[in-house]
């Protein structure tokens, strides 16, 4: 039953408020109700009334006309106040899951001053601004990122309480913003692949890293270590279980393979963002394959967005 | 309520400023100590506010209100009723403000603070008192404003405007709910302020007492006539009669409380007026004789004096219909006429003698009555607000020694002597006269116009009044106290600054007899606006009181009221379509003064490029203008009016000047 009026509503809205990078807010967006500091006001006002009816005092009277009065004309500047007021999308940038995605909106004044203007996604802490006469003001936004893909917030609310707090004004715009949230880096093993279809990853690794600096050396193994990284042969020669560390590879091209790494994708996805970030960061040109999506190997920035975005998207609806 | 806990400088700013204003009203009933309380409370937030000082903790808090508990209970004696109450309403107000912290402690005292305002119209309620009172408010409602603020507002002024603005554009609203929100009756009892300081008269009389009065010029009530204002002699306003007399102090005799009208008779014309009557602290009501008044206003007496259930203690409108010639008590002798003829034991021979020879001398009362009056009349008698103290038989010494006193002296001693000669006679208790406003058409009868004066009843025609004053110094009668004292100095001597006393410069007079005229208008308009006056007044509009078409009439003016409101706040008609097209379309009128007009589908980059080809000597300011313009426009640069304003008139100040074309 809730579910269904929340949808409802949200089609209402929808439907009243469509999404648009620039909205206006106007008497059909506005929204305007009594706060709860205006519930007390009123049982105040109806003390003081109270008081004016059994002394038979006009002047109480009056005092709490002229406060209902006050609290009626509030009505018309609260709604003034956000009244007018343009909001627009600016840019964000992508992040990693577990940081802040930020949204900056940017807040115009066509006509008047806008005070107190306060814009969030509650329950968070709604973040406040004055917006001066024919001016503007930047808001930056911050929304956890909890999973990778779009991240899309729920409607903005944008609030204002001003003049006297009595009244709260609101709307809930939907500025179409998006941040691309990669996934979480992953330090661990190294998913490297020889090539497309290649079974034999290991010895076709050798076979191919003859001549060059294949691996660094080696280093004790540690759990959760790819079993088909341990040296065998240093092993049959009592050296201990040791792994081979590849950490300056250079000649060939490498690839990144979904496909040859353990565990559930997500993890498999955070262990490729770590390493498509570290080759980035060397400038080690590399692949990158996915079920279904193939980058071929290639280095720069570019290289490195279009396949953070890949593994952002990967398996991801849109 | 906002989740930033702190409070604004400029709430904090209004807040104290608010503090003081509420207060000050209040000093004159508050005790000493509760200044010194609110003096320190004050000093140490503002101590807080620049981090020399700490809030105060819980054993401080407790201490305090501790402290004031046992103050209100050492300095009013209880710590219940409307004195306690508003003493300890303060002392809340003050203390809430020291330990306040969060926003929603700030609301708290600005709630408060609204609430002590309105205590201040119980203790005062003149015009003054009204107009001061929408200082505190103005600055209540602006910490209120301050409260809201994003912290980044800084200076208190324009929030006091804002504040200021909104109680302007709220007041024709708020006369529209004062004039047709259905007044009714007290829900409940409540207690009244004890120090209002009533003067007037007492249900006991002493001549001492009425000399009192005489030097207080404090309003006692207001008359407007509907018709022609009689002329004073003829104003004695009844308020009650005195019967019992222990030799020295007359006083009403419980046979006048039997709340039985005695039977009377109208007869002549009626005289129709209302009464403002400021409060007594009495029941009793003031008419002319014979009163009638409207069941709920209160009953008559069986003295004929009217009488409300419940004390005066606030102004009361009435109506009253008299019928001055009306015959009282006249076919059937009254049955408590023994009270009449009450005298004390013993005491005052000589007066008693002299009524006994009175008696044979005129055994018609009438005679008798006009021989006592013109007894005064002849007899060298002075008429004095400061008579000399009179001795154990005060009747015998004031008759026949002294002979100086005033209204009360003779009134006193002529009942005394007709009872002496056995005509049933008693004291009236009131006031006399008045002064005309001429332009209100109203009497203003203040306490200095107490009088009292002597009924005496006849068999066959009932209760008469007669007034010996008038024998004495008619002047008392006909023109009022000041022209009967213009050889003394009793009128006012304690008041050396009373506007009253100097009637004789004229435009004080009249500065006077206005302020006058508006308190009467307050008076009558604004105070008591109660049932009986708003259910007239609505009458008058609306010819008939169906509550459906006024509560009809109160939507539909108030929407009205509040639509113009919403025109004027919001201006759509001003709605600027985009400031950077605005001064885009300046610049091109500005160039076609100049012959340079652009093409339909120009561009602006292009449009500005011929222009500045055309015009050369200004190629520098069009190219400014034209930069800032696509900046703007098309770069997502701030958008700023000024900039560009300034790169036009750059331009214009550039241009050799041309009125157009």
């Amino acid at each position: 039953m809730r579910a269904a009026l929340k949808l409802l509503w949200r089609r209402w809205l929808a439907r009243r408020i469509p999404p648009a990078a620039s909205v206006r807010l106007n008497q059909r967006r506005i929204f305007i109700l009594p706060s709860r500091v205006g519930a007390i006001f009123t049982v105040v006002l109806l003390l003081m009334l109270l008081v004016g009816i059994n002394y038979q005092n006009s002047l109480a009277y009056g005092l709490t006309f002229l406060l209902m009065s006050v609290f009626v004309v509030t009505i018309l500047h609260t709604y003034r106040n956000l009244a007018g007021l343009v909001l627009k999308a600016g840019g964000g940038g992508a992040v990693f899951v577990g940081e802040q995605a930020r949204f900056r909106v940017r807040l115009e004044s066509r006509e008047r001053e806008h005070q107190a203007i306060a814009l969030g996604w509650p329950p968070a802490r709604l973040v406040m601004r004055d917006v001066p006469r024919e001016g503007q003001t930047e808001v930056d936004l911050d929304l956890p990122a909890t999973r990778r893909g779009w991240l899309r917030p729920e409607r903005l609310r944008v609030e204002s309480r001003f003049p006297l707090g009595l009244l709260v004004a609101w709307s809930w715009v939907d500025l179409d913003q998006a941040v691309l949230v990669y996934p979480r880096p992953l330090e661990g093993e190294l998913p490297l692949s020889a090539g497309l279809g290649d079974e034999e990853e290991e010895e076709g690794m050798r076979a191919r890293g003859q001549g060059a600096d294949d691996f660094q050396g080696l280093r004790e193994y540690q759990p959760g270590d790819s079993k088909r990284r341990l040296d065998w042969k240093a092993y049959s020669r009592g050296q201990g279980l040791l792994v081979k560390d590849f950490a300056m590879l250079s000649g060939r091209d490498l690839w990144l393979d979904f496909d040859s790494l353990g565990g559930d994708s997500e993890m498999r996805l955070s262990l490729l963002c770590h390493w498509v970030l570290q080759f980035s960061e060397r400038q080690q040109a590399f692949g990158l394959q996915l079920p279904g999506q193939v980058i071929a190997p290639d280095y720069g920035e570019g290289h490195r967005d279009a396949c953070l975005r890949a593994l952002a998207l990967f398996g991801v609806r849109s | 309520m906002s989740s930033l806990p702190g409070i604004p400088r400029v709430a904090l700013i209004w807040l104290l400023v608010a503090q003081v204003l509420v207060i000050l009203p209040h000093l004159v009933h508050l005790p000493l100590w509760m200044i010194a309380l609110w003096l320190v409370a004050a000093g140490w937030r503002v101590q807080i506010f620049r981090m020399r000082a700490r809030y105060p903790n819980g054993w401080a808090k407790g201490g305090l209100v501790l402290l004031v508990l046992a103050g209100i209970l050492l300095s009013r004696g209880t710590l219940v009723g409307l004195d306690a109450a508003a003493v300890l309403l303060i002392a809340t107000f003050t203390l809430k403000l020291l330990e306040m912290r969060t926003r929603r402690d700030a609301l708290v005292v600005i709630f408060l603070g609204f609430f002590c305002v309105v205590t201040a119209y119980l203790f005062e309620d003149g015009i003054l008192a009204a107009l001061y009172s929408l200082l505190p408010v103005t600055a209540l409602l602006a910490a209120l404003v301050g409260l809201q603020h994003s912290g980044f507002a800084e200076r208190p002024w324009p929030t006091l405007r804002l504040a200021g603005g909104l109680m302007l554009q709220a007041i024709p609203l708020m006369v529209l709910l004062f004039v047709f929100f259905p007044r009714m009756g007290p829900l409940w009892s409540l207690p009244l302020p004890s120090d209002k300081g009533v003067t007037g008269l007492s249900d006991s009389m002493e001549p001492a007492d009425i000399a009192e009065l005489s030097r207080s010029s404090a309003l006692a009530f207001r008359a407007s006539f509907e018709g022609e204002v009689p002329p004073r002699a003829q104003l004695y306003w009844r308020a009650l009669t005195l019967e019992r007399f222990d030799g020295r102090r007359w006083s009403q005799s419980s046979y006048a409380d039997v709340p039985v009208a005695p039977q009377w008779s109208k007869a002549g014309e009626p005289l129709d007026y209302s009464i403002i009557m400021q409060p007594s602290g009495k029941r009793w009501l003031y008419a002319l004789d014979v009163g009638e008044m409207a069941q709920d206003s209160g009953r008559m007496m069986n003295d004929f004096r009217w009488q409300r259930l419940r004390p005066v203690d606030r102004p009361l409108l009435y109506q009253v219909r008299s019928w001055p010639a009306a015959a009282r008590e006249a076919s059937a002798e009254p049955p408590g006429l023994r009270q009449a003829l009450q005298l004390p034991e013993q005491g005052d021979p000589r007066s008693r003698a002299w009524a006994t020879e009175l008696k044979a001398q005129y055994p018609q009362g009438d005679a008798l009555v006009a021989a006592v009056l013109q007894h005064f009349n002849r007899e060298p008698y002075v008429y004095t607000l400061r008579p000399q103290p009179l001795g154990r038989d005060s009747i015998d010494d004031f008759l026949f020694n002294t002979r100086r006193g005033f209204c009360a002296h003779y009134a006193g001693a002529m009942t005394f002597v007709l009872r002496a000669a056995g005509i049933p006679a008693r004291v009236v208790a009131g006031y006399q006269g008045g002064e005309l406003n001429p332009s209100g058409n109203y009497i203003q009868v203040r306490q200095f116009d107490a009088h009292a004066w002597v009924e005496y009843w006849q068999p066959g025609q009932g209760w008469r009044s007669v007034d010996p004053t008038f024998q004495v110094a008619p002047e008392r009668i006909e023109r009022g106290l000041e022209e009967a004292l213009t050889a003394e100095d009793g009128f006012l001597d304690d008041q050396p600054f009373s506007p009253l006393r100097y009637r004789e410069l004229a435009w004080l007079n009249q500065l006077r007899m206005s302020w006058e005229n508006l308190n009467y208008g307050w008076q009558r308009w604004v105070l008591g606006y109660q049932g009986e006056q708003q259910l007239k007044l609505l009458q008058n509009w609306f010819g008939s009181l169906d509550w459906q078409r006024l509560a009809l009439a109160l939507v539909g003016t108030g929407g009205v009221l509040l639509g113009l409101l919403a025109l004027w706040l919001l201006k759509p008609w001003q709605r600027r379509a985009d400031p950077q097209r605005q001064a885009f379309r300046k610049f091109e009128r500005l160039l076609a003064r100049h012959e340079v007009r652009r093409a339909a589908g120009e561009g602006a980059r292009a449009f500005a490029l011929r222009a500045a080809r055309q015009l050369p000597e200004q190629a520098a300011q069009i190219e400014a203008f034209a930069r800032y313009f696509e900046q703007q426009r098309y770069a997502g640069e701030p958008v700023s009016r000024v900039v560009l304003q300034q790169a036009l008139s750059d331009l214009r100040r550039a241009l050799p000047w041309r009125l157009s074309r």
